[in-house]
């Protein structure tokens, strides 16, 4: 049996910090389009998959009606069509590689490249290609695992590997990263510098170069860096993003009220905001949500809670989903 | 306050200045100075000869070059205006241009001509006529290295009387050891030849005829593809530093070569670079590297500016400066512009022998060729492929293995022994539709 309660796991198939991601972006999208950006008019693309959570989220919250959703697996063709959710979702059955070079120069975007495979240079080049074409304005982000790459991830450093006869490690985990962003890694990187806990921070380097190297391509724009998330539900996941910006754009991301956010990161080189969902039950949480937001160090009086996990539940109360089960 | 020497020693900067140039490209750059006559004298724009329209006879009558290149001398004499005197006496001898003198299209740096002449050989003579005027320099290379002053004797002559004669006369004799040598030992007029097709296919026959060695020099076109409503070619434009900047990628039509495939990269419509597979245009670092699954690949990058000191090409005409702001643009944008084609192209040789690969097949077979101006002419976009509508099947294949005995039951029922295999199966299916089937 394990150490921690199955009250503390997490429900896979719900992904609670994923969906308080979705909705810090919502907010912060609102806060954009109160500064002056005209958000209901971007187009977001994205990977709605089967599912299309985003897309229903950001068109019922936000209004955006100009709606890609793109897909490589033609396998799932059918169960996209049969899932869209609304008839203003375009469904491409296209890598984002080729779908980024025909999004249109004369309108603002939304792109998320929610990928969920750790770090790879189609990613990179993906990141390169929006980040060349995507109007000032456009707010790009990503997403990717950041949990050790796997055997299958590794075959395509070393086809030869055989699992059978080793175990995955930092040393190998850094040979993958080498092979797959060698101009985006700093010098000097051990094999330590590798070990599972750095791999965030390693993922987190390479974005931030593929968004400051692409971007000199543009020399009358910013890539301005806005959301660093770093969050877990069943795997370890990293988004990063910001906007593509002209002076203009600059300003008017200044007037906004963004910055008053817990989340809004404008600073790469910073940690990222951690999303850490407390388990609780209904109960404690309709009891905690009368005290939001509550004063630094606050804890409850009717039962014991980490005071850590309060400040936790602090910054994401007003996003945290309730699930509940429902008979169909 | 004293001084110390930092004077340019001309020895030192004649053996310096010729060496990283091919004896090849050294011709070529006194044909870029004739092009380069025509092209002011007749005010020719070069967005007009890259995507001026096709089949209009030029306003003009061609200017002629001809180039002879043998052990004993090489000879360029063009028929394209000549120089001025006043550029002879002040610019044109030069090493590097004035800012007041009047910029031409393909001469960027302004010591083409002079490398050209110094790498070649030791004697020069260069006759140049305008319809009015004329002058004439004779001088030999070692005399003038031997010199302090940095000036060259020059005569003045008479104009040649009429723009159809009017041109420039450039010959170098007493060739450089080496450079004979690499004449005799054979390769050399067909290099200048196969070069110059492939360099200039925005001038040849558009404003200049060139022979070698009394050989017609036909250009070379880059050859484009589209097909119509199913594969689009990836377009783009951009304007930075005063470079105007055309991107065309797509896949080529026709049978093709894995050498025709890449990038071509024109400054001013010169083609600096050719079919290239290198990172220079972002392969093996942006983009996959080169194999031949991809030889149907071709791009074009035409950077073009009044100043060319602008472009991001390098003296010699053969390279590009990977610092140029301009060409970073380019470059990011043109391998955002491969990736889908090279997605596409790759997803013929897909495992499966699907609809869709067989679909992908045919129209990378059945790519007929556009041309640039029609492709640049059109709005900005990615690559574009749209699978064609599939017509409803009316027939589909039954093929099967059937016991020779069962055959043979039917042959003797028919009292037709000879009956073949597949009229049996026609006959016996058309039988149960007929008996078994309500509709």
């Amino acid at each position: 049996m394990s150490a921690v309660s199955s009250s503390y796991r997490v429900q896979y198939d719900v992904r609670p910090a994923k969906q308080v991601e979705r909705r810090m972006l919502v907010d912060a999208l609102q806060r954009l389009a109160a500064a002056g950006f005209p958000v209901a008019d971007y187009q977001y693309t994205g990977f709605g998959a089967i599912y299309f959570v985003d897309f229903i989220l950001f068109h019922k919250s936000l209004g955006m009606s100009k709606l890609v959703s793109l897909e490589q697996q033609t396998s799932l063709t059918s169960r996209m069509k049969f899932n869209r959710p609304f008839s203003c979702v375009e469904i491409k059955m296209v890598p984002a590689s080729s779908e980024i070079p025909n999004l249109s120069r004369d309108a603002h975007h939304f792109v998320w490249l929610d990928y969920d495979g750790v770090l790879q240079k189609d990613f990179l080049s993906d990141i390169q290609s929006a980040i060349t074409v995507l109007p000032a304005g456009s707010i790009l982000l990503v997403t990717v695992d950041v949990e050790p790459p796997e055997d299958y991830d590794y075959r395509a450093v070393d086809p030869d590997f055989d699992s059978s006869k080793e175990v995955l490690g930092p040393k190998h985990w850094k040979r993958y990263f080498e092979y797959h962003a060698p101009s985006y890694l700093k010098l000097g990187l051990s094999d330590a510098d590798f070990g599972k806990s750095e791999l965030i921070l390693r993922s987190s380097e390479i974005l931030n170069a593929a968004f400051t190297k692409s971007i000199v391509a543009r020399p009358e724009l910013h890539f301005l860096p806005m959301f660093n998330f770093a969050y877990k539900d069943s795997h370890s996941m990293l988004t990063m993003g910001g906007m593509i910006a002209g002076r203009a754009e600059k300003r008017q991301l200044r007037g906004s009220n963004i910055g008053e956010t817990v989340y809004y990161r404008d600073d790469f080189g910073s940690p990222p905001f951690e999303i850490k969902i407390p388990r609780l039950t209904r109960k404690e949480r309709v009891y905690l949500d009368r005290e939001m937001p509550c004063a630094d160090g606050w804890v409850p009086g009717d039962f014991h809670l980490d005071p850590e996990d309060v400040l936790h539940y602090r910054d994401i109360y007003r996003f945290l989903p309730a699930f509940a089960e429902i008979s169909l | 306050m004293k001084y110390a020497s930092a004077e340019v020693r001309k020895q030192f900067f004649i053996d310096m200045f010729t060496r990283d140039i091919s004896l090849e490209d050294c011709v070529l750059d006194l044909i870029d100075n004739s092009v380069d006559a025509y092209l002011l004298k007749h005010e020719t724009s070069i967005s007009e000869l890259v995507f001026g329209p096709d089949g209009n006879p030029a306003a003009h009558e061609l200017g002629k070059i001809d180039v002879t290149c043998t052990e004993r001398q090489i000879k360029v004499v063009d028929t394209c205006g000549g120089i001025l005197r006043k550029r002879a006496m002040g610019e044109v001898f030069c090493f590097g241009h004035d800012e007041d003198d009047q910029v031409g299209k393909l001469g960027a740096y302004g010591v083409g001509m002079k490398r050209a002449l110094f790498k070649i050989g030791n004697h020069f003579h260069i006759v140049s006529r305008t319809p009015q005027e004329g002058f004439e320099v004779t001088f030999k290379l070692d005399e003038w290295a031997d010199r302090k002053e940095w000036n060259i004797p020059i005569t003045f002559i008479e104009g040649a009387g009429s723009e159809k004669k009017a041109g420039t006369s450039i010959t170098v004799t007493e060739l450089h050891d080496e450079v004979a040598l690499r004449i005799k030992e054979g390769g050399v007029p067909k290099n200048i030849l196969e070069d110059a097709s492939t360099t200039y296919p925005y001038f040849l026959g558009q404003c200049v005829r060139l022979r070698i060695n009394d050989t017609d020099v036909n250009p070379e076109p880059i050859k484009l593809g589209e097909l119509d409503g199913v594969l689009r070619a990836a377009h783009e434009k951009f304007v930075q530093d005063r470079v105007v900047v055309t991107l065309a990628a797509t896949v080529a039509p026709g049978q093709r070569k894995a050498e025709d495939a890449g990038w071509y990269i024109l400054c001013n419509g010169r083609v600096v670079v050719h079919a290239d597979k290198t990172n220079l245009t972002g392969w093996s670092n942006d983009l996959a590297s080169f194999q031949p699954k991809y030889r149907s690949f071709v791009g074009i990058a035409s950077f073009e500016s009044e100043d060319p000191l602008n472009l991001p090409w390098t003296t010699t005409k053969r390279d590009l400066n990977r610092e140029s702001g301009v060409f970073i643009r380019a470059r990011a944008l043109m391998a955002t512009m491969s990736k889908p084609i090279l997605t596409f192209l790759n997803s013929q040789y897909s495992g499966d022998t699907t609809v869709e690969v067989a679909d992908i097949r045919d129209a990378v077979g059945g790519v007929k060729e556009v041309s640039f101006k029609d492709i640049a002419a059109k709005p900005t976009t990615g690559f574009l492929y749209s699978p064609p509508k599939r017509k409803e099947k009316k027939t589909e294949w039954v093929r099967f293995q059937a016991d020779v005995s069962s055959l043979d039951k039917v042959r003797r029922r028919l009292r037709r022994p000879n009956m073949g295999a597949g009229d049996i199966g026609k006959l016996t299916l058309s039988h149960y539709v007929k008996t078994e089937c309500a509709e």
